[in-house]
């Protein structure tokens, strides 16, 4: 591990003003991600702002019906707090799924957002990783790429990003609230992570010196009927090879809303528009499923190693929506 | 006539484990745990190529870093810069050569772990980059560079028994592949080196055999062996990963050098580089049958992937190929079985120890056959069971129970599980990946043999010390072996069998270490059978003197009595026990004795299956295992859990990844093992047929539940889906066959 310095903010505005003045600095909020990638000197940062003290640890109820989600709130307690559970039950879901309950107890929202990718090229500094090392290459996409990205990879990066609960927050069009030292800027989830295409190693629509302060989710009447699937290796502890966000609701037999997004098959949380058009209007049937599934896998680019991924994602798709229909009908 | 009153806690009792209750309240010191003072830490240069040349090493840089007390290569190697298990051939450190990702080419001993990792990245080797072999079967047919000067094959065992090329009217063939398993112990490897003022050393260390590590590091130092002097430390699991030499060498060089003790300690991911693993395997079968199911031969060619060096390849090899068919009777027997040297990570000694490999090669078969003639796949396996009399591919006659028949009849009928309603019964389990549609159920069997001890000509034997003594009016035994507790529960079994033969209930266990003879290896199954063989001849030692001081034999032994007619005095005898000899395999027909007992266990697996998302849920485990007598039988079916849950890791989960040569998932975020959550309940039965040559009538128990648990799993799997699956572990991808 490199030496760094460390410096506690009390307050946002400090927060923001010391990582303003160190270009290399990171913020430390949970540690679950960055004291690991620190320890394997992958992450090698000089300063430490930690801000772990801030006031940023609120879930209230919004004047609209939203939810507002303070940075610094734990994993653990957001999954378990009575209005996620009652009104976005997908979030919580995807939540639970994700690492282990002491991981959970210790992780933040705001961390959970910024998580960097579990490709073993990236943890392996002996290796080529464009992300790691801009300009160095990518030993994935010839090497072992079995966890690796299906959907909009370049030919720098095949990376995934690891979150289970930020393919919820994509499906759900949460809005991410930044703050640095030139004032306050909200941006859509969707917008939040980007893909890799020449740049790799920037992987958010974050400034260096931006903090994630809130997370806003707005009133989707639909996330009543919602589900978060994740397959993956063994029963717990692993990551999604695929994973499925999806809320539906189905009026007589015709789909009314819908809202879809995938994890484990790209560089962010993957909100399935495509499927979305095919199947708004659509008869709710395992046939339009199938049509809509295959309509977001169309562009999907694989390897020999991941291939599997695509008809794997297809199937959860359509298990999922079937799961909702057999739901809302019962509901 | 010597008899004992039978005392609480002996042989055949649940009696309770020593090291039990600190392990469950984390208060064990483990060999991590080590701390001297004055201590200063020792870390080590890997090499970060499968394959290639060094031109150079400068040190310059790293012995000008504040702290750092020593930098050492190659040459500072004391003695002989090669070792090895079974065959010298691995260097302490490299010198103009590395032959696999993480082999070790420097170490620094300073003041902080990290201080020390620092110097560490100032050590600046130069390498040339060779293209590294990976593939088995070329370097096993001479089409690959080799790698060492008498080339590429490690050993090449051949079996040929009965007639050969015989002709059969049902032939089934398949070709099948176990992926690099990993021992995954919980505890990284550890220890602590203290120098002494007359150029000796201490070493204490978490492993599997003190003696064999104490002569490889004598030869390394230049030493004669008692210079160096080892005892055990806390160890946190084996499963053969420590049977071979880690940082011993390492540690002990740098203690000398700097004259201060020297810890050092594996982080995880050093770890999957610092011991041997599983050998990968790739199998060719050929069963020939009549059209009743009865086998008329079988016909195998297995390639073992040895890694960079030995190890044990050569006896895993033996191993694979003498246990080849399995427990069946087989008429015509044609195996040819090759370990090799390739630039993978060198592969050795696993629980199971090539009989793993070779199972879910001749239980996928004996599946084919079942399906080809039409039978059920427990018939098939009970009309070819051997049993006792039967005689091996090897020739050797088989002359204690093999009661492979009743295993197969108990596991098959006990009844088959409920389906279940509770989301975690379903496969991905929490995953909230189904609530029952597209779940398909598949039962399966597996059946499997193991050879117990060491074998082909091996001089195996155990030495025990036993102290008979009275302390403050209460006898007391005290017994010293070098035989290492590594979590099976040997010490418990000690105790155990003293308690019985002696009549005493206070039984000490001394620390083990080298200032008493060899005791062979935790491994193959052996300890409780050899040690414990030891153990019960210096008991009858024991026992002996005493009578002689009371001047007759004919009455019974109890702790008043050793009081009275012991008094001050103290009995102390040592005693040197080997079991049956073995035999040398002849080279070219594979015959001979060479097995001193073999072990045999059944499972039947009861998997769920989501035919469209490719997941597996075992929902149920049944085994049936012989093990002769259990001695202490909480204790067996702990073993028979342990060893069940990793070959449950094989046939879904655990693999090694490599990608020319280098180790892809060296953590335990990658490298998945099962959890409580992947694990289902077990059915066990435990016969109790005596082996007529083995102390109690034991037999070893810790390897035949890892064997036979892959193929039934697999076996389920395809049951359930209709599919071939003759690669593990089996992926989701396999299943749904996108990959």
């Amino acid at each position: 591990m490199k030496s760094f310095a460390y410096v506690s903010a009390r307050d946002v505005p400090t927060a923001v003003s010391a990582i303003a003045g160190s270009p290399n600095a990171k913020f430390l909020g949970g540690g679950t991600n960055l004291v690991d990638l620190m320890r394997g000197n992958i992450e090698q940062p000089d300063t430490i702002v930690d801000i772990t003290r801030l006031p940023l640890t609120g879930v209230d109820l919004l004047p609209d019906g939203g939810v507002r989600i303070g940075a610094l709130v734990r994993n653990s307690h957001l999954a378990a707090h009575p209005l996620i559970r009652s009104r976005y039950p997908v979030l919580s879901q995807a939540i639970l799924l994700g690492a282990s309950a002491q991981l959970r107890n210790m992780a933040t929202v705001g961390g959970n957002l910024l998580q960097r990718t579990r490709c073993l090229y990236f943890y392996d500094t002996a290796a080529a990783c464009n992300k790691r090392a801009p300009g160095s290459g990518c030993d994935a996409i010839g090497g072992f790429n079995r966890n690796h990205a299906i959907l909009g990879v370049s030919d720098n990066c095949l990376a995934t990003h690891p979150s289970d609960m930020c393919v919820a927050l994509a499906m759900l069009d949460a809005t991410v609230e930044v703050e640095s030292t030139r004032g306050v800027r909200r941006i859509p989830m969707n917008e939040f992570h980007v893909l890799p295409g020449d740049t790799p190693h920037v992987e958010t629509s974050l400034a260096a010196d931006e903090l994630v302060t809130a997370v806003e989710l707005p009133s989707v009447a639909v996330a009543a009927n919602s589900r978060y699937r994740k397959v993956r290796d063994r029963a717990s502890y692993a990551f999604a090879l695929v994973s499925v966000a999806a809320a539906l609701e189905v009026t007589g037999t015709t789909v009314t809303q819908v809202r879809l997004a995938l994890g484990g098959v790209s560089a962010k949380p993957w909100r399935a528009t495509k499927a979305e058009e095919v199947l708004l209007g659509a008869p709710a049937t395992e046939e339009s499923f199938r049509q809509a599934a295959a309509a977001e896998l169309a562009a999907a680019t694989a390897r020999p190693g991941n291939e599997f991924k695509i008809g794997l994602a297809e199937r959860t798709i359509v298990a999922v929506l079937r799961e909702l229909v057999t739901k809302g009908d019962a509901a | 006539m010597t008899t004992t009153v039978a005392t609480q806690g002996g042989i055949g009792t649940n009696a309770q484990r020593p090291d039990g209750a600190l392990k469950a309240r984390g208060e064990f010191a483990y060999s991590s745990d080590l701390w001297h003072e004055d201590m200063v830490w020792g870390v080590t240069l890997r090499s970060p190529h499968p394959y290639a040349r060094i031109t150079s090493i400068d040190i310059t840089e790293a012995l000008r870093v504040p702290g750092v007390q020593a930098v050492l290569t190659h040459e500072d190697v004391p003695g002989t810069n090669i070792y090895g298990l079974e065959h010298p051939d691995q260097p302490v450190l490299a010198e103009d050569v590395v032959r696999y990702q993480g082999e070790p080419v420097a170490l620094v001993a300073a003041d902080h772990p990290e201080t020390a990792r620092r110097a560490m990245k100032r050590i600046e080797v130069a390498y040339e980059v060779l293209p590294p072999v990976v593939n088995t079967e070329d370097a096993a047919h001479g089409r690959a560079e080799p790698l060492h000067p008498n080339g590429n094959v490690v050993r090449h065992v051949k079996v040929r028994h009965g007639p050969q090329d015989v002709r059969a009217d049902v032939v089934v063939t398949g070709e099948y592949e176990v992926g690099m398993q990993d021992q995954a112990f919980l505890g990284p490897e550890s220890g602590l080196a203290v120098p002494a003022d007359d150029g000796s050393v201490d070493l204490y260390i978490a492993t599997q055999w003190l003696h064999a590590d104490q002569r490889q590091i004598a030869v390394a130092l230049g030493l004669p062996p008692e210079k160096v002097r080892l005892t055990l430390s806390g160890v946190g699991g084996a499963f053969g990963g420590r049977e071979d030499l880690s940082m011993q060498v390492h540690a002990c060089m740098l203690a000398l050098r700097t004259g201060k003790p020297v810890k050092m300690v594996y982080n995880r991911e050093e770890s999957f580089y610092g011991h041997v693993h599983r050998h990968p395997a790739r199998m060719y079968y050929e069963h020939g049958a009549t059209r009743n199911g009865k086998i008329v031969y079988v016909k195998a060619r297995i390639y073992l992937d040895g890694g960079a060096y030995a190890s044990s390849t050569g006896a895993v090899v033996a191993n694979a190929a003498t246990l080849g068919v399995g427990p069946y009777d087989v008429p015509s027997v044609t195996v040819d079985c090759w370990g090799v040297y390739t630039n993978n990570p060198p592969c050795g000694a696993m629980r199971g120890f090539g009989a793993v490999q070779a199972a879910f090669a001749y239980e996928s078969q004996m599946d084919r056959l079942a399906d080809a003639v039409g039978l059920d796949p427990v018939e098939v396996r009970i009309r070819n069971a051997m049993s006792e009399g039967a005689v091996m591919p090897t020739g050797q006659v088989v002359d204690s129970p093999a009661p492979v028949v009743e295993l197969l009849t108990l596991v098959r009928d006990k009844p088959l599980p409920a389906k279940g309603n509770d989301l975690t019964d379903m496969p991905g389990g929490v995953s909230n990946t189904t609530h029952g549609e597209g779940v398909v159920r598949g039962v399966g069997y597996g059946v499997s043999i193991k050879n117990v001890g060491f074998s082909d000509s091996f001089d195996d034997y155990s030495t025990v010390r036993v102290r008979l003594s009275v302390i403050g009016g209460q006898a007391v035994a005290s017994v010293h072996t070098a035989a290492v507790e590594v979590g099976q529960g040997l010490v418990t079994v000690l105790q155990q069998i003293t308690r019985t033969e002696l009549g005493v209930d206070v039984v000490t266990i001394e620390p083990m270490d080298t200032s008493i003879g060899d005791a062979g290896s935790t491994s193959a199954s052996r300890q409780t059978y050899v040690t414990g063989g030891a153990l019960r001849a210096a008991c009858a030692a024991v026992r002996a003197a005493l009578f002689e001081r009371i001047g007759h034999t004919d009455l019974p032994l109890d702790h008043d009595k050793i009081v009275e007619v012991l008094g001050t005095d103290v009995i102390d005898e040592v005693v040197e026990w080997r079991h049956r000899p073995t035999y040398r395999l002849d080279p070219e027909t594979g015959q001979g004795n060479a097995h001193v007992q073999y072990a045999f266990a059944a499972h039947r697996a009861v998997v769920d299956v989501d035919v469209e998302l490719g997941l597996v849920k075992v929902v149920e485990l049944v085994c049936a295992q012989d093990v002769g007598k259990a001695i202490n039988p909480e204790a067996v079916l702990g073993q028979i859990q342990g060893g069940t849950a990793q070959g449950l890791g094989l046939a879904v989960m655990e693999e090694i990844q490599l990608a020319d040569g280098k180790i892809r998932n060296p953590s335990f975020t990658d490298y998945l093992i099962p959890t409580v959550l992947d694990m289902p309940p077990m059915v066990i039965d435990v016969l109790e047929r005596p082996d007529p040559h083995a102390p109690y009538g034991l037999r070893g128990v810790g390897e035949p539940p890892t064997i036979s648990s892959t193929p039934a799993i697999v076996a389920a799997i395809r049951a359930a889906t209709g599919m071939a699956l003759t690669r593990v572990p089996v992926r989701p991808e396999h299943i749904t066959e996108t990959s």
